[in-house]
């Protein structure tokens, strides 16, 4: 057993057998093979490790010609390895005690000595164990033949381990076989993060180099609470697991009582707790926990994982199929938040090599670059919002004038329908993300064009702190309790309200029941949060008088440093939560 | 035990009982029938056996006694004792390797 940690990007626990993803592993199909199969399988071991051997020797003689004497004797010194007698008895008595398949077999055994090589401690022959890694590969490509894994058509339930996830990767994965997953990169903002949470899926990311220390078929535990994952639990850790699962299964069971429960403070102030969603499957999620519509709808979906931008129709269907299962309640739709090299389509002219492309052309940037796509999208918004309630939210909004234009376009396509004829509503409210620090300093400006602010904490600290909090150097760095980033968000609700603006807060701050009195406090009546936090985010707020969330957000403030403003906050809600006298 | 051959040699090379040496040492010891091992302080593993070899984390300058019991023990030994001697350096040592054979 051994356990690694990383950012836990989505809760839960999931334990399975793990499939390795990735362009350095294999699948391993097969981890057992019957009793009766063994004497075949060694052989079919025993072929694969002279099919090996062989291409090492010629290798080795390839090299030896070529480059010289040095270099063929590496080739020579990994047929030693695979020739070593040890090494075939150590395979040899896994199949033949355990019936593993040779796969496994050689994959343990070998992953094994490459985890004692690093262990070592002496850096040169940490690196040699890439040399056993890499005679692994030989090895079950041998066997196995060139297959890559589908993560898309899988048959029995796994844990996906790779380096990294694309977001289509993560998008396509097969809920029903896909247990959890963990990534050896990705950051707590990233989009493979953000698309695990919807998905639901127990994941932890940004781990570090791990996977060599894995083989496929390896029982993992992916703790999705605390960030970690635990490779070949023993018995008295996957017990304490088990155990764990049942005390949460009472815990979600105690929340989802709150479903029909409206969220309102102890003092009968009414707050809007609604969800946010990726895919439109995800409405009935926020449903079944009694969300107050979707604050967020997060379109990138339909740009990733295909091969061409989508067409106005794929786009109107998307949204009809959340504001049709939301039956009534209102939906905010926000607009294209990706950069070009995320979109499908000739975006040639959009491709810059940027070395930041936090600070590039990206979202309404790019959206402003590309106006015939940008329109497409607006289109279908003011055709299905026809069947329900629904809000436009333009993204990454800096300045005034970039608020004017993507306004000014949206007046375009009013008046493009209005010429075709074509079924669409006008009553339609205009916001805008409040996610760059620029937009803050001038929410009072803003707020004068805009029908609604929605404050993106993730981006804004980022920007606000000058933190990526992706990048493990500085992850500690990027703290949302930090007193700039109070400031900032008090100064947008304050403009909000000055002016008699809707404002809601949708990024990960608002769904962490911390910051929730404190936020209350400041004056916020509409929160929009990751689904599965829909029932604990009512829950506080329940518990909640509005003169204690004002008194906090005021004690809060005072502060001068993030651990301070984050200690006094956590001790807060625990209190809260833990005094009965407070649910009178 | 009592025909045990040992000599004590000590690691040539920038980056000591890596890889190819582990390879060439195991290489030759295994031309030879008796028993081949190699100790670092408290530790002593098999010759023949490259991964055992590569465990042993020897780096440069550091002291290993070879020892050898059986048949042509005294040969195994003078082939590995050449081997340390040629710093490893490619084809000379595997040629010594090879004619020990």
């Amino acid at each position: 057993m051994h356990s690694r940690s990383g950012i836990p990007v989505a809760p839960g626990v999931a334990i399975g057998p793990a499939m390795l993803f990735g362009a350095e592993s294999f699948r391993i199909p097969q981890r057992f093979v019957s009793v009766d199969a063994v004497e075949a399988e060694l052989g079919r071991f025993d072929s694969a490790l002279n099919l090996v051997s062989n291409s090492l020797e010629e290798n080795e003689r390839v090299a030896r010609e070529r480059l010289g004497d040095q270099y063929g004797a590496i080739f020579g010194a990994h047929r030693m390895m695979l020739q070593d007698p040890k090494l075939r008895g150590e395979i040899e008595s896994l199949i033949r005690s355990k019936c593993f398949s040779p796969e496994f077999a050689a994959s343990r055994v070998l992953r094994n000595y490459a985890r004692a090589f690093r262990n070592l401690g002496n850096p040169y022959l940490a690196e040699r164990a890439a040399d056993v890694i890499d005679l692994e590969k030989r090895l079950l490509r041998a066997l196995l033949g060139e297959k890559h894994p589908e993560l898309s058509h899988l048959t029995e339930p796994v844990i996906i381990l790779a380096h990294n996830l694309t977001p289509s990767e993560t998008a396509n994965l097969d809920r029903k076989n896909v247990l959890g997953f963990a990534t050896e990169a990705g950051g707590h903002t990233s989009h493979t993060a953000i698309l695990a949470g919807a998905l639901e899926l127990p994941a932890v990311v940004g781990i570090g180099h791990f996977l060599t220390e894995v083989s496929a078929g390896d029982i993992v535990i992916i703790d999705g609470n605390r960030g970690s994952v635990i490779v070949d639990p023993d018995d008295e850790t996957l017990e304490r697991y088990r155990a764990e699962a049942v005390v949460a299964e009472s815990q979600t069971e105690r929340l989802a009582a709150l479903q029909t429960v409206e969220a309102t403070t102890i003092d009968g102030t009414r707050v809007h707790v609604m969800g946010n969603i990726e895919f439109p499957q995800e409405v009935a999620q926020c449903q079944k926990r009694g969300a107050d519509g979707v604050g967020l709808y997060r379109t990138e979906f339909l740009y990733l994982g295909a091969d061409q931008a989508p067409t106005e129709e794929e786009h109107y269907n998307a949204y009809c199929e959340v504001i049709e299962a939301l039956n009534g309640q209102p939906v905010t739709i926000r607009t294209l938040d990706l950069g070009a090299d995320k979109i499908p389509g000739n975006h040639a002219e959009f491709h810059t090599q940027a070395d930041n492309p936090a600070l590039g052309l990206r979202s309404i940037r790019l959206s402003l670059r590309d106006i015939d796509q940008f329109k497409v999208q607006l289109r279908a918004i003011l055709r299905a919002a026809v069947k329900g309630p629904v809000r436009i939210m333009f993204p990454l909004i800096t300045s005034l004038l970039e608020l004017r234009k993507a306004r000014m376009i949206l007046g375009d396509v009013i008046e493009d329908l209005e010429e075709s004829g074509v079924e669409f509503s006008r009553v339609v409210e205009v916001g805008m993300m409040v996610e760059v620090p620029a937009a803050a300093l001038l929410a009072d400006l803003f707020a004068k064009e805009v029908d609604f602010f929605s404050i993106g904490t993730n981006d804004l600290i980022q920007y606000a702190l000058a933190v990526d909090r992706s990048d493990q150097a500085v992850a500690s760095l990027y703290r949302a309790g930090d007193p700039s980033i109070l400031r900032l968000i008090r100064m947008v609700i304050d403009a909000a309200r000055e002016q008699g603006i809707l404002v809601t807060v949708c990024g990960q701050m608002s769904s962490d029941p911390k910051y929730i009195p404190l936020l209350l406090g400041m004056g916020l009546r509409s929160l929009s949060v990751t689904p599965m936090a829909v029932p604990e985010v009512k829950d506080v707020i329940g518990h909640l008088s509005l003169a204690d969330a004002e008194a906090i957000a005021e004690h809060a403030m005072s502060l001068d440093v993030a651990r301070d403003v984050e200690n006094y906050l956590r001790g807060e809600v625990s209190r809260l939560l833990a005094d009965p006298d407070d649910e009178e | 035990m009592s025909d045990a051959v040992t000599q004590t040699v000590t690691v040539p090379g920038e980056n000591g009982l890596h890889l190819v040496p582990c390879s060439l040492i195991a290489q030759s010891a295994s031309s030879f029938e008796c028993e081949v091992r190699i100790r670092k302080g408290a530790q002593t593993v098999d010759a023949k056996n490259i991964f055992d070899l590569m465990s042993l984390n020897a780096g440069h300058g550091a002291e290993l006694v070879l020892e050898a019991v059986g048949t042509a023990a005294r040969d195994a030994v003078d082939a590995l004792v050449a081997l340390f001697d040629s710093g490893f350096n490619g084809h000379a040592s595997r040629k010594a390797a090879q004619e020990s054979h």
